[in-house]
């Protein structure tokens, strides 16, 4: 019987006017989605290759481990993720890279170590293009299904009953959450099947270049992305179905779904965002950030003013004033990162929001990928200065004061034991990040359908 | 007959849920807005403030003329409350120096703490106009006719002696004066909260700005209702009428904007281009470089070194440097005491430091000839083309129109830049004039420190209401035609359709 109703719905809609206007619309978003990524993608990766390489081909001629341990492994970058298509991110805000060989000061005969420094990514400050919204699946499912699927389910109870014919079939021996179900499959399947389409010529005419290539784990990470599309979808439907068997006229239904829609989707996200880092605590200021730099260096150079000709203690200064150096510049990050959790914390109140996270995470790009990134670098540095500790400790003729050259073994390195940095993503992390927001969506969509089902049960005929 | 018509309109739209509805969201957004805009443009004041004050301190307390930074700051506009535009994207801090030829491409910004924040896009009043207002205006405007001719209304109207225009005129008048209805109340609240804050001192030509803010939204208005009518007037069903103006809304306001950007493919041979004016621009200085070395191999002193071999307590730097669209000259010679060895190359030093400062202005400003057309080409020229991609969309129309009246466009940024470029002329003559360059406080505080105090001061005032006008008079004027248009077009249909 579900069946029966939800068919019935599809061939109604398959005739009609929307679904046409649906198609095409679909269809050239995920067209210029795909010709734009086909367009920018492979100088990504392009870029990132040379980068990675010079990065290695820089650390490997250097055999003295004192200049390994002075210098650092330099910058490490990080790996684009090939389904950018589906989720932009803000990316462009991110820096794709880390400064791991940050050296703040030096002399002729003492020089500072490295520390990690998180240089930021400011494109806007020359941009003098027009600011769009980059197409990205995220703004065709978030912003243009969404609406799409108001457009075809705010009549669906209400259109029915103006019509007399939800009269009609109720007077069929069918209970009423036969007719909701039916309804909410019918309609799901006339939006999945423009919306399948799209996507499949989109996927199609990446993957059919040879300019990008889409593995087992991104074909994996697709489906994903396509189940919560459906999700997000059946959220919609689940939201006009409910206005629309609560409200007795159809143009009403619409006037209040539209409104939702442009509430929620439109301006929660950013409103949201700037009202909680209005109210959240401001991280450090940059002039106030570079006079901790300084004041940490020369309370720390007058500590070591006296003992010159101490190697050992000479050693430890530099050491430490590494460490301080990080030991700022992390927080300094920690604080920004602070700030921006809270903001987007805010914002899953809006459903749009909560899908862009998700797709975000799925498309290994954004905010939670830029963490995951900075984890990678955290890692490998610490792997990299044990590195460094090990290969002293285990020339006996070295004095083990790791700071000046004459303290270090002067044992050639090999460049084949150097740990070398690979970022990478992995699936089973982003899930994990995923996991609050995946479940955040079923939730609405429960709640909703539930809604819906309280509200129709008791709707007059 | 009209006015009766139009009264019947009004009280037709007045009564409605949507009206209700709509005006309820559109103030609702629009007080939020303003109140976390309010506070952000605080914030930005107040690291003005702050960036001034330091800048103005660190100078005066820089004890030679070659070492002191000249920085001066862009102030947050506040009418980029009403569309933000370039206000909160483009540089705010810019250096002084006579070497080079300040650009809003040499700029950095201050006060802006946590560059991630960037993720989020903010809104500005005009945003939410354009997609609630419109959103809005074809709310009204779908069924006016369709609905009318399916209720058998209009056919009832038109037995009366009404002509189709007039009755075009009331439904167009009376969905207008609703519609003023929210957008001026929000407007007067957002106002409202405007001028209960301190930190805003608007004056009278901005409160003409705000009233050509108003006309600008009218008129937008104004085109989705007609867009909406002509759609009306076309189908004959409001059904479709609805699906048609929805999907046309969202191309229009959603869709087209975005897409038409992307679809355009950067060119290559800008880069080319850009690389090529600074291999002529990095000719010139290396012309200045020979040039000032056979000065220094030809005076008094033996050797071509440029700061004499004078040691002293502080620093010296001297460096060529290369960006994207962009060639350095940078040096400065800092002392704050000279060892006494060094008095007799001092009248040697300042002979040549007076010779190099003109030779260094006039050097920055040829390149500055080879780079402004560069700059205009590879980031003005695509900018402005895109912009009119853009302008196909009447969301593109009127966001223009009310960037440029608020003057938060890439002109009125560039007007701040133009100043910036003319104090630093006025820096530069006040040098020459005072023989800065020539003096011995240019690298050595030894006899007293470098006096920053009469150096004339940096202001900038944002171009006066005319100027912004008259920027913004060829979007209202293509909002205007645009409207005219739309309006004969439903005319035309309407009066063939049958009813």
């Amino acid at each position: 019987m579900i069946w029966h109703i939800a068919k019935r719905e599809l061939y109604d809609n398959l005739n009609s006017l929307r679904f046409a206007l649906a198609t095409a619309l679909l269809l050239a978003l995920m067209l210029t989605n795909a010709v734009v990524h086909l367009r920018e993608h492979p100088g990504r990766i392009q870029e990132y290759r040379t980068s990675a390489t010079d990065y290695w081909n820089a650390l490997t001629p250097r055999t003295d481990l004192y200049e390994l341990a002075q210098k650092g492994p330099g910058f490490l970058y990080k790996k684009p993720s090939p389904l950018r298509f589906c989720a932009e991110g803000g990316e462009a805000f991110l820096s794709n890279r880390v400064d791991a060989g940050y050296v703040y000061w030096g002399m002729d005969d003492l020089k500072g170590f490295w520390s990690v420094a998180y240089p930021s990514s400011t494109p806007n400050l020359t941009n003098v293009r027009p600011d769009v919204t980059k197409i990205d699946w995220g703004f065709i499912v978030g912003y243009v299904l969404s609406l799409i699927v108001l457009l075809f389910t705010f009549d669906s109870i209400s259109g029915e009953r103006e019509r007399g014919t939800l009269r009609l079939m109720l007077a069929n021996p069918m209970p009423r959450h036969i007719v909701l179900i039916g309804k909410f499959l019918g309609a799901l399947m006339s939006i999945l099947v423009p919306f399948t389409f799209a996507v499949l010529i989109n996927l199609f005419v990446i993957s059919v270049s040879g300019d990008v290539q889409l593995d087992a784990e991104a074909w994996g990470r697709l489906s994903i992305i396509f189940i919560v599309a459906v999700l997000y979808t059946g959220l919609f439907i689940a939201l006009g179905l409910l206005v629309s068997s609560r409200v007795r006229q159809s143009a009403v239904s619409l006037v209040i779904l539209l409104l939702t829609w442009v509430t929620f989707v439109v301006f929660m996200p950013n409103t949201l965002a700037s009202i909680a880092t209005g109210f959240s605590p401001a991280p450090m200021t940059s002039d106030e950030f570079m006079e901790r730099k300084n004041q940490l260096h020369n309370n720390r150079w007058r500590e070591t003013y006296s003992m010159r000709d101490k190697p050992m203690k000479l050693s430890k200064f530099v050491i430490n004033d590494a460490e301080d150096q990080e030991r700022l510049n992390q927080e300094h990050l920690t604080q920004q990162i602070a700030q921006v959790e809270v903001a987007r914390a805010a914002t899953r109140i809006s459903p749009a929001a909560l899908v862009q996270h998700l797709l975000e995470s799925f498309a290994g790009t954004g905010f939670s990928r830029h963490l995951q990134f900075l984890e990678n670098v955290r890692q490998y540095v610490r792997q990299y200065r044990e590195f460094v500790i090990d290969t002293d400790s285990a020339d006996p003729d070295s004095p083990h004061f790791i700071g000046i050259s004459e303290g270090i073994s002067r044992k050639p390195v090999s460049p084949e034991s150097i740990p070398r940095f690979e970022d990478s993503l992995s699936l089973s992390r982003d899930f994990n990040d995923a996991a609050i927001d995946l479940m955040l969506l079923m939730l609405l969509v429960l709640v909703l359908m539930s809604g819906a089902y309280l509200v129709f049960v008791r709707a007059q005929v | 007959m009209l006015i009766s018509l139009i009264r019947r309109e009004i009280l037709d739209n007045l009564m409605t849920f949507r009206f209700a509805a709509a005006t309820l969201i559109t103030l609702l957004l629009v007080v939020a807005n303003t109140v976390v805009l309010v506070k952000d443009f605080d914030r930005r004041l107040a690291s003005y403030n702050t960036a001034v004050k330091t800048h103005r301190q660190k100078l005066r307390e820089t004890k030679t003329y070659s070492a002191g930074e000249i920085r001066v700051d862009r102030p947050p506009n506040p009418l980029s409350i009403f569309n933000v535009g370039f206000d909160k994207r483009l540089g705010n801090e810019i250096w002084i120096y006579h070497a080079f030829v300040p650009t809003l491409w040499d700029a950095e910004m201050s006060g802006s703490d946590n560059p991630f924040l960037n993720i989020f896009t903010s809104i500005d009043v005009s945003f939410i106009f354009e997609v609630v207002l419109s959103l809005m205006a074809l709310m009204f405007a779908y069924d006016a006719l369709a609905g009318e001719r399916e209720r058998g209304t209009l056919r009832l109207v038109l037995t009366h002696s009404v002509s189709r225009g007039t009755i075009l005129l009331a439904k167009y008048v009376g969905a207008m004066l609703c519609l003023l209805i929210p957008l001026a109340l929000s407007l007067i609240l957002s106002l409202i909260l405007l001028t209960t804050n301190a930190s805003f001192s608007l004056g009278t030509p901005d409160f003409l700005r705000i009233g050509g803010f108003v006309l600008a939204s009218l008129s937008y208005l104004s085109v989705f209702y007609l867009i909406g009518l002509l759609i009306s007037a076309a189908t004959q069903r409001t059904s479709t009428a609805l699906m048609i103006s929805m999907f046309v809304w969202g191309f229009l306001v959603l869709v087209y904007p975005n897409m038409i950007l992307a679809t355009i493919k950067p060119s290559a041979q800008l880069q080319t281009r850009a690389e090529s004016a600074v291999d002529e621009m990095k000719q010139t200085w290396d012309e200045f470089d020979r040039e000032r070395k056979r000065f220094l191999a030809n005076d008094a002193v033996p050797g071509e070194d440029w700061s004499f071999g004078m040691v002293g307590i502080g620093g010296l730097m001297e460096s060529f440097e290369s960006s994207d669209v962009g060639y350095y000259y940078h040096s400065y010679i800092d002392f704050e005491g000279l060892y006494e060895e060094f008095e007799p190359q001092v009248p040697h030093a300042q002979k040549y430091f007076s010779y190099l400062g003109p030779r260094v202005v006039n050097t920055a400003e040829r390149t500055w000839l080879v780079r402004k057309p560069v700059l205009d080409n590879i980031f003005v020229k695509p900018a402005n083309s895109e912009r009119t991609l853009l302008k196909f969309s009447p969301v593109g129309v009127y966001d223009a129109a009310t960037q440029r009246l608020a003057g938060t466009d890439l002109l009125g940024i560039r007007d701040f830049f133009d100043a910036a470029r003319q104090y630093r002329q006025t820096a530069i003559d006040y040098f020459i004039n005072n023989d800065t360059f020539g003096s011995l406080q240019w690298f050595s505080a030894d006899k007293g420190a470098a006096d920053w105090t009469t150096l004339p001061q940096f202001s900038f005032q944002r171009a006066d209401f005319g100027a912004n006008a008259k920027r913004a008079l060829p979007d209202f004027c293509l909002l205007l035609i645009t409207n005219l248009a739309l309006f004969m077009a439903m005319f035309l249909i309407f009066r063939k359709s049958e009813v």
